[in-house]
């Protein structure tokens, strides 16, 4: 029973690990990974999912209607964005990385000057259900199992639907796929639409954990980030699954055994040594394992 | 009060010092002819730079500059807010001529001779800011706790603001980021030319614009409760430190739920060394650390500290979490099923928990505190009112913001004293030693440390997030860095002491291994 308890517990720990890394880079896999624009607003639009959701649920609408909203109104906001400023830097990485992170100041310091320094937060839905000493909290495993749906279902959309097809010659091959007849402007909007609803999404699903303040999208530009980049550009999707678990089989272990603040360096040593050894990512490593298997066969 | 002092005390130089005590005097003051002759006396030889001529009084020149620095947006804002509006009130209140009694040189008052006392204190209501009674607590006695006072504690000054100037606060946001502190510390100081400083929340923002205030001399209120042993001849340090608050706590835990304890703290300098402070103390009243875990400022997911604690089974759980991210572990705890006592030096009475976070988060929290909102003594509730009447939306008044509140009156009153706002002139008057009454009950500041003595209670939050005072402690002094043997009045320190440079820690640390 210990023993078993003891299983649960680790795994519990490394599913929220997991999940935490796959939620903030949720819209950023889509951006970066697949648009390659270094998207430093990530976090800023993270917080505005927060906001739109907290702002949702005290105005007494049911939390995953206002996780819906959330994504949506940060989806729109998104396109918007496209039209009016990003689409001007495609192809201008340096371009991108700067008027982002200028963004990125404009929303948190405007959210600040509008709704003030912080807004109280709303309760974590669900309780929690114990098993042995240890006790979990339902809403987190909740949120496991959201975060693999939703990467269910990207996948889905970018390999079995017209427009992932679509998509994915776009981001290829912008030239051949216009000529095409690939609408490859409309693509990048609703890529980059899609980009900014997601992070949106998982900003109203991290909510009720966290503190609902103008800068609280910080504290997940970073995680983002490097799951994104350890996961690699090869295939975005498999790589940030791929990088989320294995950063967090490194973390869980070595948090559980000697604290968070080691857990956090072992992540982060974890990140260096990956990249080190696979300067493309998880992804491309995976990649040229299964091409050697497939030509081996 | 019956016993008021005035125009009993003669003596040259003495006479305008008595004129700034007398309205702060009060039946506190029993000492009152001593106190008169001991200022004559100190006075004619510690005074002789101070200027009390009318000419220094005369009115109508440039306001005398305040220099405020707090997180007012950030990862600290929920605090720093609290702060700049207790600024605010302090200021506003000088310059309608009003001041907190109190007067140098009479050492640490005696808070409750006069005051009831209950074997079950009142439990006051986490509703709203008026204090309701939720339970009267039964019958009163004569031999338990201090729980209300009768006294009115804002008096006239008989001045507008600091002698005939006005006291004007130049207030600026730290961003919770220690560069923008150093920054605004520099432009404070050199271009702004303030005439006091009263800045700092985080122990790491205060060590980053200490250099500086020590590089251009500068008059230095440092008001947080933070992990002590700065010991700085141009910083006075008006918040309680850790063998005021830590020791208490501690005693009072394994006294109450058990000797197993697990600390969680936050990863900087406040965080480190008030955890190192619980590691030495535990093992004198026969407890013990069985974990110990410091968690970066940025961290706000909690799930893996959570099952680290479940598996260590402790009796109770001390949390020295800071900040908004921080804070996120109380509800994460509550929704995973952690039921543990905890304990905290600063949880609930600076960052409210108890009132942002949605019961039984905060349930079973001990805080042994010089103030928080809830201390239900007259002279506290009159606080709450003035402050509510200025500040209609604030939902609380943590420790801090009651200590930058009396810290400013304090400055005001020792400027008088003065006759100047000379910053080095004001520094030797509040060298004195100074009693103020201020909303916690009597504070002393004590010359040779800089520091305070205040009185403690220990606080308690219940399954609802109401709040019950369950021990006092009239006053405590900060010990700890005149046992070190600092004299700041004889030798001037530009340093922080940490326990390591303390012998006795290390001889804690060997009965912790026999």
């Amino acid at each position: 029973m210990d023993g078993l308890a003891l299983l649960a517990s680790v795994l519990y720990q490394l599913g929220t690990n997991a999940a935490f890394l796959l939620l903030c880079a949720l819209g950023l896999i889509v951006i970066l990974g697949m648009m390659n624009i270094i998207n430093l607003a990530h976090g800023e639009l993270m917080m505005m999912g927060a906001y739109t959701a907290t702002m949702a649920v005290q105005r007494g609408i049911p939390f995953p209607l206002a996780v819906l909203l959330a994504f949506v109104v940060v989806g729109l906001f998104g396109a918007v964005l496209e039209r009016l400023i990003v689409r001007r830097f495609y192809g201008r990485e340096l371009g991108a990385l700067v008027v982002t992170w200028g963004l990125s100041l404009i929303l948190a310091q405007g959210t600040l000057i509008l709704l003030g320094p912080f807004m109280p937060a709303i309760q974590i839905p669900g309780g929690s259900v114990s098993l042995g000493q240890y006790s979990f909290s339902v809403y987190w495993l909740v949120m496991i199992a959201v975060a693999a749906a939703v990467v269910v279902l990207l996948w889905w959309l970018y390999n079995r639907t017209t427009f992932g097809l679509e998509a994915r010659a776009t981001m290829q091959n912008a030239a051949m796929a216009r000529a095409l007849g690939v609408d490859t402007e409309r693509i990048y909007m609703l890529t980059f639409s899609l980009g900014a609803g997601l992070a949106g999404l998982s900003g109203a699903l991290l909510a009720p954990t966290t503190s609902i303040a103008p800068f609280m999208g910080q504290q997940f530009v970073a995680p983002a980030f490097i799951t994104v980049v350890v996961g690699g550009a090869t295939n975005v999707i498999a790589g940030a699954v791929g990088s989320s678990l294995l950063l967090s089989l490194v973390r869980t272990p070595v948090g559980f055994l000697f604290g968070a603040f080691l857990g956090l360096v072992a992540l982060l040593f974890a990140a260096l040594v990956i990249i080190r050894l696979m300067p493309d990512g998880i992804s491309a490593y995976l990649q040229r394992w299964h091409d050697r298997r497939t030509r081996l066969a | 009060m019956s016993d008021r002092q005035d125009g009993n005390v003669g003596g040259t130089g003495a006479a305008a010092a008595a004129e700034a005590a007398a309205p702060g005097a009060d039946r506190r003051t029993v000492l009152k002819g001593a106190t008169a002759v001991g200022i004559a006396g100190f006075g004619a030889t510690y005074l002789r730079g101070f200027r009390f001529t009318s000419a220094a009084k005369a009115a109508g020149s440039s306001p005398v500059k305040l220099g405020f620095i707090e997180d007012t947006s950030g990862n600290l804002a929920v605090y720093g807010i609290q702060k700049l509006h207790a600024a605010q009130l302090a200021v506003k209140e000088i310059n309608e001529g009003k001041t907190l009694k109190g007067a140098p040189n009479i050492g640490a008052g005696m808070m409750g001779v006069m005051g009831q006392v209950a074997k079950d204190p009142p439990v006051i209501s986490k509703e709203g800011t008026a204090l309701d009674v939720v339970s009267d607590g039964g019958a009163k006695g004569r031999t338990d706790l201090v729980f209300d006072e009768d006294d009115e504690i804002l008096i006239d000054s008989g001045d507008s603001g600091i002698m005939g100037r006005e006291l004007s606060l130049v207030a600026a946001d730290g961003q919770s980021n220690n560069a923008i502190w150093q920054q605004l510390a520099r432009r404070m100081i050199q271009q702004d030319k303030v005439d006091v400083l009263v800045a700092g929340f985080a122990s790491a923002e205060r060590e980053a614009i200490r250099p500086i205030v020590d590089q251009f001399k500068q008059l230095y209120f440092y008001t947080n409760q933070y992990e002590g042993g700065v010991a700085d001849a141009n910083t006075f340090c008006t918040g309680p430190v850790c063998e005021q608050q830590v020791i208490p706590t501690v005693q009072y835990m394994v006294e109450k739920f058990g000797p197993r304890c697990y600390t969680i703290a936050a990863d900087y300098n406040f965080g480190q060394l008030t955890a190192a402070w619980t590691r030495a103390f535990i093992p004198l009243v026969g407890g013990q650390i069985i974990g110990e875990e410091f968690i970066p400022l940025s961290v706000s997911e909690f799930s893996q500290v959570i099952q680290r604690i479940q598996q260590a089974k402790p009796d109770w759980v001390m949390t020295l979490l800071v900040g908004q991210n921080h804070h996120n572990y109380y509800p994460q705890a509550a929704a995973a099923g952690l039921r543990f006592p905890m304990a905290s030096t600063v949880n609930m009475a600076q960052g409210y928990e108890h009132k942002r976070f949605a019961p039984p988060s905060l349930a079973n929290m001990h805080n042994a505190i010089q103030y928080q909102l809830e201390v239900p003594t007259a002279r506290n509730r009159a606080f709450v009112k003035r402050w509510m009447a200025m500040f209609p939306d604030d939902q609380y008044i943590g420790e801090m913001a009651q200590n930058t509140y009396f810290t400013i009156h304090m400055y005001a009153k020792a400027a008088r004293l003065a006759g100047t706002t000379d910053q080095q002139t004001v520094k030797k008057a509040l060298e004195l030693g100074w009693n103020i009454e201020a909303p916690e009950g009597s504070v002393f500041l004590e010359p040779g440390t800089h520091h305070c003595a205040h009185p403690i209670r220990m606080a308690v939050c219940d399954e609802n997030h109401n709040v019950r005072f369950v021990r006092d402690w009239p006053m405590i002094q900060a010990w700890w860095l005149q046992r070190l043997g600092v004299n700041l009045v004889r030798n001037p320190e530009y340093k922080q002491y940490t326990p390591d440079e303390d012998p006795y820690f290390k001889m804690f640390g060997n009965s912790k291994k026999a």
